[in-house]
């Protein structure tokens, strides 16, 4: 996406103002503990993104980016607390500038400001894991399985999948659920309309017999099928509309006999059990306080899940991340899940009383209807009550929130009220006490009320289809969604798996080149298991070390981050990271960030100067891409090296008459690269147990190794009869013991008159020739083509060249055999 | 199907996964009208709300 030029800090953080030139390229910033690396790594993810996540993480508090964004000086005027980046965009071959300050973060000063840069600073917004710190690191390595799927989920923006994912599913479920009380309604209208036609199945055969004997009474020609479209009355007279309306006997005594049976259900000792039960169960969770206000906040959350849309809060307008909003509501759902299954256990003992709640309903609602037609007409107020009493206790069981609501309601309706059954009993005595209608009333009254209830049937019918079309595509929708984006998912798991097991290898391939690891998705966790030596997987803590764990979290970061950025991962912000490395391994990880992120811009912080230098080293960072930071004051900000040349600044030091400080310089240095080179060249120095090994002990070994490898390769290049190369390296060897001899290094151990501490003594003129001849002399370790440090190849076993990391060098060791 | 890439070459992984289902739920034999809706509701609108989802995935027939 991006690669930073500049960046400029004022007044943020602990910088008070700093420029920084990192001209595109690999950087890194060098300083002990405390002296603002780390600012400028805030600055960095602040200019880019509009926040700093080291003050908006976990466990901030009160800590806020407004608040605590500016010096601490400066804290009062946030517009004072600015940074800007000058940044390439390698795609449209543009330089952009990009300027906020704290005192509105969210809006950044972009020029230019056209529709393409525009889009891809958006991008660059949308993925602020390009910063990552050490605490980060940890996250995708030793977190519990279900923290490092939120992470690695966070980390490839899956959230979104997920949230579909869980939407899809609540939908198929809700789908489901709507089917129960609607198959309930299709029974209930087919028994009752069995009851109406006085038959006991539901059959299109026993239906047209029983509707067609009633015709056959009324003189009525058969019907020889029951459609959809089918009336069993077909062909009847209407009522006259005078006619007053009246009870059909034999269709009401059946509706009253169901009736009792239904209140005689509710009374029975199976449905008194089941009530005791799930009064308890509800009891016990209305007692407890905790799961009380889990119950209610579950229920609140979830609907408030589906609610979360637009970009601010429907109630205060407070603008929201909707990402965070989700994933924090999210959280809190899952930690509920106790609570959900206590509430899922209810509701499996609740259904069979809603059933039997519906049925009273339902057929005291048809009983009641007869009430008024009797003669006298029966008062039928209890039962209608204890009808609605019923609806309303449907609903509240269906809800169950809130608890005591649902325990009154199953306290108030366990037992039916006398008032209820004498209206029942009223109702029948009145209905009993009717006349027999003759066989063409009977006929009529059965075929009217079949006919009402036929249509009521097929009303439930058609809702029922529709209902399990919806939820049949709800259902094949969800798990579609799942299939798919589980198999997306399972594809990308194992491409960054190799991914990161390939890169893993690339830096402990002295030990681990038979490395492996598995990425384990299952049920929204994500296994993390590593091979340890053949030995079996095991989580990357059971037996690696942390600093071997580290190094498996910035493979896993890199692995993962390729996956996702793909060629557009021209960008990554590594605070203290590499530092985490065990130190064997750090070479290596040099290596791999070169090699395989060849277009990846790294800006990197270490409070080790020595990891520098392996970055120098190892060509990770190239000319003046380091600043270090020598110490901090609230006033100043960082104080650093300008120039951190070491012969530049040695230099400068002879300018300055300040002998002492060049030579602690040349000292210092000398030390560090006399081991490196020793390391490089696998020069043979008198082991210490305390690895303190002195500059007289080392350089004189990588010198005297340096000849005899030159030694070892003219005897190579004459067993192989390659007359030219052996001039070149003849050439190379006495210019090599020139620059040698010149150094008097070797001596050291022989003549202490020319040993190194007694170069505070010399005056500028006597040691200013001292630090040419040490500057030539690490010039004939280097290769000319790429000016890297030379090797030897292999790391182990036995040599076979002298080469350099760009290949142009490359001395062969190995004689001719015979 | 092509790998889901915005902007230079950025994996957007969940318009890959949305991409991959709305592809296998043609397949599936699902209505091409409930194609069309997820694709707007997913994709052109990245609307994710359960509201949102389930006025893709019903339509207007949202009570039977």
């Amino acid at each position: 996406m991006i690669r930073v030029e500049a960046i400029t800090i004022k007044e943020f953080r602990g910088i008070r103002d700093l420029t920084l030139d990192f001209g595109g390229k690999n950087f890194v910033v060098c300083g002990p503990n405390g002296t603002g690396k780390s600012g400028v790594v805030d600055a960095l993810e602040f200019a880019l993104t509009g926040n700093v996540s080291r003050l908006s993480g976990e466990g901030m508090g009160e800590i806020s980016l407004k608040q605590h964004g500016p010096h601490v000086d400066r804290r009062n005027d946030p517009e004072k607390a600015r940074v800007t980046v000058r940044v390439t965009i390698p795609s449209l071959d543009k330089t952009v500038t990009l300027e906020r300050s704290l005192k509105d973060p969210a809006t950044a000063l972009v020029t230019p400001r056209d529709p393409a840069v525009m889009a891809v600073l958006r991008q660059v917004k949308a993925h602020p894991e390009i910063v990552l710190s050490r605490r980060e690191l940890i996250r995708y390595v030793l977190a519990t399985p279900g923290k490092r799927a939120e992470e690695v989920q966070a980390l490839l923006h899956l959230d979104q999948v997920e949230q579909v994912r869980v939407g899809l599913q609540k939908i198929a479920n809700s789908c489901e659920k709507q089917l129960i009380p609607l198959g309930g309604a299709v029974s209930q209208a087919r028994e009752n309309l069995l009851r109406a036609l006085e038959i006991s199945e539901f059959t299109r055969q026993k239906v047209l017999t029983a509707a067609n004997a009633h015709r056959a009474a009324l003189g009525l020609p058969p019907l020889t099928d029951l459609t959809e479209s089918t009336s069993l009355k077909d062909g009847m007279a209407a009522p006259a509309p005078t006619k007053p309306l009246r009870i059909p006997k034999t269709q009401a005594l059946a509706d009253l006999e169901t009736t009792r049976e239904a209140l005689a259900e509710i009374a029975s000792a199976a449905t008194t059990t089941r009530v005791a039960e799930v009064m308890a169960d509800l009891t016990a969770l209305a007692t407890d306080p905790a799961v009380v206000a889990g119950v209610k906040r579950e229920a609140f959350y979830a609907a408030g899940m589906g609610l979360i849309e637009g970009e601010a809060c429907p109630f205060c307008d407070a603008p929201w991340d909707l990402g965070e909003l989700r994933e924090h509501v999210q959280a809190k759902i899952d930690h509920l899940q106790e609570v959900s299954g206590k509430r899922a256990t209810a509701e499996r003992k609740i259904a069979p009383l809603l059933a039997t709640f519906r049925k009273v309903q339902a057929t005291i609602d048809i009983v009641v209807g007869y009430a008024p037609l009797a003669t006298p007409p029966v008062v039928s107020g209890a039962a209608s009550d204890y009808s609605a009493k019923c609806g309303i206790a449907v609903g509240q069981l269906v809800a169950l929130l809130p608890l005591g609501d649902t325990i009154a309601i199953l306290r108030d309706l366990a037992a039916v009220p006398q008032a209820v059954l004498d209206t029942i009993g009223e109702i029948y005595r009145a209905v009993a006490a009717l006349p027999e209608p003759t066989k063409q009333d009977a006929a009529r009254d059965s075929l009217t009320v079949a006919q009402e209830r036929l249509e009521v049937g097929r009303e439930a019918m058609r809702k029922q289809k529709i209902a399990k079309e919806q939820a049949q595509r709800a259902r094949q929708v969800s798990d579609l969604y799942t299939k798919t984006s589980d198999a997306v998912l399972a594809g990308i798991y194992a491409a960054v798996e190799k991914d990161f097991a390939s890169l893993y290898r690339c830096v402990n391939r002295d030990d681990e080149d038979k490395f492996a690891a598995h990425l384990t998705p299952s049920m929204g966790k994500l296994g993390f298991d590593v091979d340890f030596y053949g030995r079996g997987f095991f989580p990357p803590g059971a037996y690696h070390s942390e600093g071997h764990q580290d190094g498996m979290g910035v493979c896993l970061y890199l692995g993962l981050m390729r996956h996702l950025q793909g060629s557009a991962f021209t960008l990554a912000v590594l605070d203290d990271v590499l530092m985490s490395v065990d130190a064997g391994h750090r070479r290596e990880v040099c290596t791999l960030l070169k090699k395989q992120f060849p277009n990846t811009q790294f800006i990197m912080t270490t409070h080790d100067p020595i990891w520098l230098r392996h970055m120098k080293a190892e060509k990770l960072i190239e000319g003046r891409a380091a600043v270090q930071f020598r110490g901090w004051t609230v006033d100043q900000g960082p104080t650093r090296w300008d120039d951190w040349d070491v012969w530049k600044e040695i230099d400068d030091y002879l300018a300055q008459n300040n002998v002492r400080a060049a030579a602690a310089l040349l000292r210092h240095y000398l030390e560090y690269m006399s081991a490196e080179l020793c390391h490089r060249l696998r020069a043979p120095v008198e082991f210490r147990g305390d690895a303190r090994y002195e500059l007289g002990e080392l350089l004189p070994a990588a010198v005297s190794r340096l000849r005899k490898l030159y030694s070892k390769a003219k005897e190579a290049a004459s067993s192989w009869n390659q007359k030219e190369a052996l001039g070149r390296l003849s050439a190379a060897a006495s210019d090599f013991a020139r620059l040698a001899d010149a150094s008097n290094a070797e001596q050291w151990q022989l003549n202490a008159a020319v040993h190194y501490n007694s170069w505070d003594n010399l005056g500028k003129e006597d040691f200013a020739p001292v630090v040419k001849a040490f500057r030539q002399l690490l010039g004939a370790f280097v290769c000319k083509d790429c000016g890297g440090y030379v090797r030897v190849s292999p790391d182990r076993e036995t040599p076979e060249s002298l080469r350099c990391e760009c290949g142009k060098t490359n001395i062969n060791l190995h004689k001719k055999s015979g | 199907m092509t790998t889901a890439l915005i902007a230079e070459g950025t994996r957007d992984v969940p318009t890959q996964v949305f991409q991959k289902f709305l592809q296998a739920l043609g397949e599936a034999g699902a209505g091409v009208e409930l194609v069309v809706r997820l694709q707007k509701t997913l994709i052109e609108e990245r609307a994710f709300s359960e509201r949102a989802l389930k006025q893709a995935v019903l339509g207007e027939e949202s009570q039977p």
